[in-house]
């Protein structure tokens, strides 16, 4: 491909998963400019030597928003687009969004206080899980059993500094095996499926649970394209657990990990990415 | 070759790229590469609170 074409990698740190991209990318004789989120600014005018697509891999979910919007700004197309990149990483707009679009998702009440949020969980009832709105691999998620545990809890909320934790996502606990799904869709594709086992009540891989290939059952399939079609499409990790009334999406990642869902099922997930990717930059 | 910064165990490049993460062998710390030539590394970034996925 050497008709000045670029691919732009936008990102944080370079994980296996950017390598793997980036491998990806020299394999195809894709051009790639890398973007480190920390070093670039962006000004009012679009500047010069842009890529003709931006894929985001940034860690952070702040910078997403802003350099997503930037580019939209400048007319360089961007893998997730911005309005993704906000919905998918935020956890109370993708569950309005679930809802909305009636796909089967836990039991969420959402409060702007430490009063409402008791009263929200003792609406929902014990065990709950509480979770910030923003940020992923089951960071500062508590499962929450009684009522000391709660004020425990709200209390130490209440004194994180930042304005994020005023919000306050109470969900269900949903009585699952111990694993629960992963779907990585691209486009319109589900890519590979996976189990994430733990003894852990949270299965994410960033905490070390396992990872086995699951079939991607007609059912799954739909749920996850269903799901990743309501945030809006791209490049997507739909999560789901099986609850005792069947398949529920708990939360769709927008800039997701992949090593782990690589090795377990042998899917080329890189190579599905930068492929859409550079079809949403020659569109 | 170059050190780590946390142990000062030799760390050596082999088939690393600018800007990846690497744990070092000895201490297990988390690494940056920094540069390729001349082969530098850093204490990876810290984690932040709205990092993810």
């Amino acid at each position: 491909m050497s008709d000045g074409f670029t691919l732009g990698v936008f990102c944080t740190i370079v994980r296996p998963e950017e390598k793997a991209i980036l491998a990806a990318a020299e394999a195809r004789g894709v051009a790639v400019q890398r973007i480190d989120d920390g070093e670039t600014t962006f000004g009012l005018t679009k500047p010069e030597g842009l890529p003709d697509v931006v894929l985001n891999r940034s860690v952070s979910h702040t910078r997403s928003l802003y350099a997503t919007r930037c580019y939209a700004h400048y007319g360089v197309p961007t893998v997730n687009t911005p309005e993704v990149t906000e919905l998918a990483g935020d956890k109370v707009l993708t569950s309005l969004r679930l809802a909305e679009r009636g796909i089967p998702t836990p039991r969420t009440v959402v409060a702007l206080s430490p009063e409402a949020a008791m009263r929200a969980i003792e609406t929902i009832g014990y065990p709950v899980v509480l979770k910030p709105a923003v940020g992923s691999w089951g960071r500062l998620m508590a499962k929450v059993d009684d009522r000391e545990e709660a004020e425990q809890i709200l209390e130490h909320k209440a004194a994180l500094t930042s304005p994020i934790h005023s919000v306050i996502y109470v969900q269900e606990y949903v009585r699952k095996p111990d694993r629960d799904l992963r779907v990585f869709v691209v486009g319109d594709q589900p890519v590979a499926a996976m189990y994430r086992h733990s003894s852990d009540w949270r299965t994410n891989a960033a905490r070390g649970a396992t990872t086995e290939s699951a079939a991607l059952t007609p059912e799954l399939r739909d749920l996850a394209l269903r799901a990743a079609a309501a945030v809006g499409g791209g490049v997507l990790a739909v999560d789901l657990m099986e609850s005792p009334e069947g398949l529920v999406v708990h939360e769709v990642n927008p800039t997701p990990e992949f090593k782990a869902l690589a090795g377990a099922t042998g899917a080329d997930v890189a190579g599905a990415i930068v492929d859409y990717a550079v079809g949403v930059g020659r569109r | 070759m170059t050190l780590c910064p946390e142990c000062e165990a030799a760390v050596v490049n082999h088939d690393l790229i600018a800007g990846e993460i690497f744990p070092c062998v000895d201490c297990g710390t988390d690494l940056e590469v920094t540069t390729l030539e001349p082969f530098a590394v850093q204490t990876a970034p810290k984690e932040a609170e709205d990092w993810g996925e």
